[in-house]
């Protein structure tokens, strides 16, 4: 038994109070921070993905415990030197220029802010000058687009254009999804990345900045 | 599974009376044929009228109410680890495999054959593990052995192979002896499995209005030993029975109520289920239908008729003519399981496995059906409405624009709200692809294959099948 179990177990079970409460106790104990990174909040986050993968966890689950070891992250955060612990990546997502449908956005959002990607979402009829205005403004790695109608997924051309005439294209990835979007659609339209589903959607997202 | 209420009836209450009245006139006007002297004796003995000349027994309405009213309305089909009990006449719907088919589409090979004993301990298995199936009826005919023994191993091997309840077809008097014999050894003792049986009987009428020697006597032994026992006419529209659907319940409901009345008299207070197999006749060719709609309303019409005397009914659904799982076996069994079970039978036989008009059997077909039944099992426990399923509060708190996904309140209801397929494929498109384009019957049959594939031991202690063995030299090995 570990000595941050009650942190591992409140992580699991998603209870945000409990476990912010237990990162500050072990902080006050004097407990080692990159221990309590290692040993409290990546331990449970392993058990989480391992009961996700067996079924025994489902993604409403997964995604409260992915935020409550965010929340137990901001006490941490700032006892780490600069460098020793970043953000995985920068992503700004939105749904395209006319399209209103945004669950499968906020899935996508709220898994890669899980997996320890830092968020910006700019929510829905996000027109291709926001998001290259966003982008600039963060410096993003990746920009994610969504679209659920075929009849909006023409604003995702347009925004990687506008990307190009921006004169940032080369710095950040693209990635799209949506019900109507495919592989094909991406390459034709010369995004990075497509996934079908938001779990795929934080893997190519690691694939595209090289991360494990 | 628990009935919210019974939401649908394939009979009016005055067209159950009638129907009811009608088979009381078959019973008194044109009885049972009995072809056993012997038996027509004791129901002489007992009340009943004989016409010594065709052999028939005919019941007067004081005599057959007063010999019904000793049938108990409710009873357990007990499992051996007490955890799949079956009570019946509880309000609740169970479901079964169903029995002695002779033929099996075997994927490993993609074609059929005729099923060996080993398959009557692969089902076992595979009951065993499906949870919506609540007890294992002696799925096939072992073709490996010799006649005198089928009984015997078959309930040894499906009794090793699963703790739920076993219910199986006896061909005569001696198997019933045999298996409840063996079924006392595993008890451990006689008063131990008579206050717990875990074995029960199927027998069954000759449509129309026949009982032939070998049923009076599994009737006989199967009441006065204290084994559960069912005498299920299985009248068949068209052919066995009237071209209506009326004439073939009035028929079957004077069929079934005759097998009750005569195990009640062999037996007062015997646990007997009222059976039903109703079933059709495709008039164009004369092809035996048990898949039909018709057999699915007359099902769910045989529940009605039970329940007009308060019986346990043993009823029948999930069966169809289709050869393979398919198009056709889904849409058929679905329907016949769900209007029976929507009717509120106690026990639906036939409902996992069957293929062929109830001919054979898959594998795959079993953990298919098995899933069809957890759908309609979902249907039965209905709409749950409360302060908290209403979620007024959690509305409130998303509001408009805002979604649920995080919400206390998801995570708290998610498991219980939702049926979740095992084999249904749910995933989008581009995922189907990358998985190899999976299917149901894919799906089905890797799962057969996990359950199957995994060296699994029998249930039976060491100790128990070396004394089993001994006593019984006719046991065979898989």
């Amino acid at each position: 038994m570990s000595e941050f179990s009650s942190l591992t177990e409140a992580v699991i079970k998603g209870d945000i109070q409990t476990a912010v409460a237990e990162t500050q106790s072990a902080l006050d104990a004097g407990s080692n921070v990159q221990d309590i990174l290692d040993k409290g909040l990546i331990a449970a986050m392993d058990e989480v993905g391992e009961k996700f993968s067996t079924g025994q966890m489902f993604v409403p689950q997964m995604l409260r415990s992915a935020k409550t070891m965010q929340e137990c992250m901001k006490l941490i955060k700032a006892l780490f030197q600069e460098g020793q612990l970043s953000a995985k990546g920068k992503v700004v997502i939105g749904t395209v220029r006319q399209d209103l449908h945004d669950i499968g956005k906020n899935l996508v959002a709220m898994m890669m802010e899980g997996a320890g990607f830092s968020i910006t979402d700019l929510g829905v009829d996000v027109s291709p000058k926001d998001f290259t205005q966003k982008a600039q403004e963060v410096g993003a790695d990746i920009v994610a687009m969504s679209a659920l109608l075929s009849t909006t997924m023409p604003a995702m051309r347009e925004t990687i254009e506008a990307l190009q005439e921006a004169g940032i294209r080369d710095k950040v990835k693209v990635m799209i999804g949506g019900a109507p979007v495919t592989e094909n659609f991406a390459s034709e339209i010369k995004a990075d990345s497509y996934a079908p589903d938001a779990g795929s959607a934080v893997i190519a997202a690691k694939k595209l900045l090289g991360i494990t | 599974m628990p009935m919210r209420l019974p939401p649908y009836r394939s009979l009016s209450p005055e067209d159950v009376r009638k129907i009811d009245q009608t088979s009381r006139r078959i019973l008194e006007r044109v009885g049972i044929r009995i072809l056993e002297q012997n038996y027509l004796d004791i129901l002489k003995a007992a009340g009943a009228i004989i016409d010594q000349g065709d052999q028939k027994v005919r019941f007067e309405a004081a005599w057959l109410d007063e010999v019904l009213a000793r049938a108990p309305s409710q009873f357990v089909l007990y499992s051996r680890d007490g955890k799949n009990d079956v009570h019946l006449g509880e309000e609740m719907v169970h479901f079964a495999n169903g029995g002695r088919v002779f033929r099996i589409l075997d994927m490993g090979t993609g074609g059929y054959r005729l099923t060996m004993l080993r398959d009557v301990a692969h089902t076992a298995t595979l009951v065993n593990q499906l949870e919506n199936i609540s007890l294992y009826i002696i799925a096939c005919q072992a073709h490996d052995l010799k006649p005198q023994y089928y009984h015997l191993n078959d309930f040894y091997h499906a009794l090793n192979f699963t703790s739920k309840h076993v219910m199986g077809g006896c061909d005569d008097a001696e198997g019933v002896k045999q298996m409840w014999e063996l079924a006392q050894l595993i008890a451990g003792g006689e008063e131990e499995l008579r206050e717990k049986p875990f074995v029960s009987v199927i027998s069954n009428p000759i449509s129309p209005l026949t009982i032939d020697a070998n049923t009076l006597k599994i009737l006989n032994i199967c009441g006065t030993s204290g084994i559960p026992v069912t005498c299920a006419p299985a009248p068949i529209s068209g052919a066995t029975a009237p071209a209506t659907l009326a004439g073939t319940l009035c028929q079957m409901h004077a069929e079934a109520l005759a097998g009750v009345a005569i195990t009640q008299v062999c037996a007062p207070g015997a646990k007997v289920l009222y059976g039903a197999v109703p079933s059709t006749m495709d008039m164009r060719h004369m092809e035996y239908t048990m898949g039909s709609v018709e057999m699915a309303i007359m099902n769910g019409a045989a529940v009605q008729l039970a329940k007009l005397y308060d019986f346990p009914i043993y009823a029948s659904g999930g069966v169809t003519e289709a050869k393979r799982p398919d198009i056709q076996s889904g849409c058929e069994k679905t329907f016949s399981n769900l209007m029976v079970a929507m009717n509120g039978a106690d026990l639906i036989h036939l409902a996992a496995g069957m293929l062929d008009s109830g001919n054979s059997i898959s594998y795959e077909q079993y953990v298919i059906d098995n899933e069809i039944i957890g759908m309609i099992n979902r249907i039965l426990s209905g709409i749950s409405v409360n302060e908290s399923t209403l979620g007024f509060d959690v509305i409130e708190k998303v509001g408009p624009g805002g979604n649920y996904v995080m919400e206390d309140h998801t995570i708290e209801h998610m498991k219980e709200e939702f049926f979740y397929p095992d084999l249904g494929v749910r995933c989008n498109f581009d995922i189907w692809e990358e998985r190899g384009r999976p299917s149901m019957l894919s799906r089905a049959n890797d799962l057969v294959d996990e359950i199957l594939d995994d060296g699994r031991e029998g249930l039976l202690d060491t100790d128990l099948i070396l004394e089993i063995k001994k006593k019984f030299s006719g046991i065979q090995n898989l």
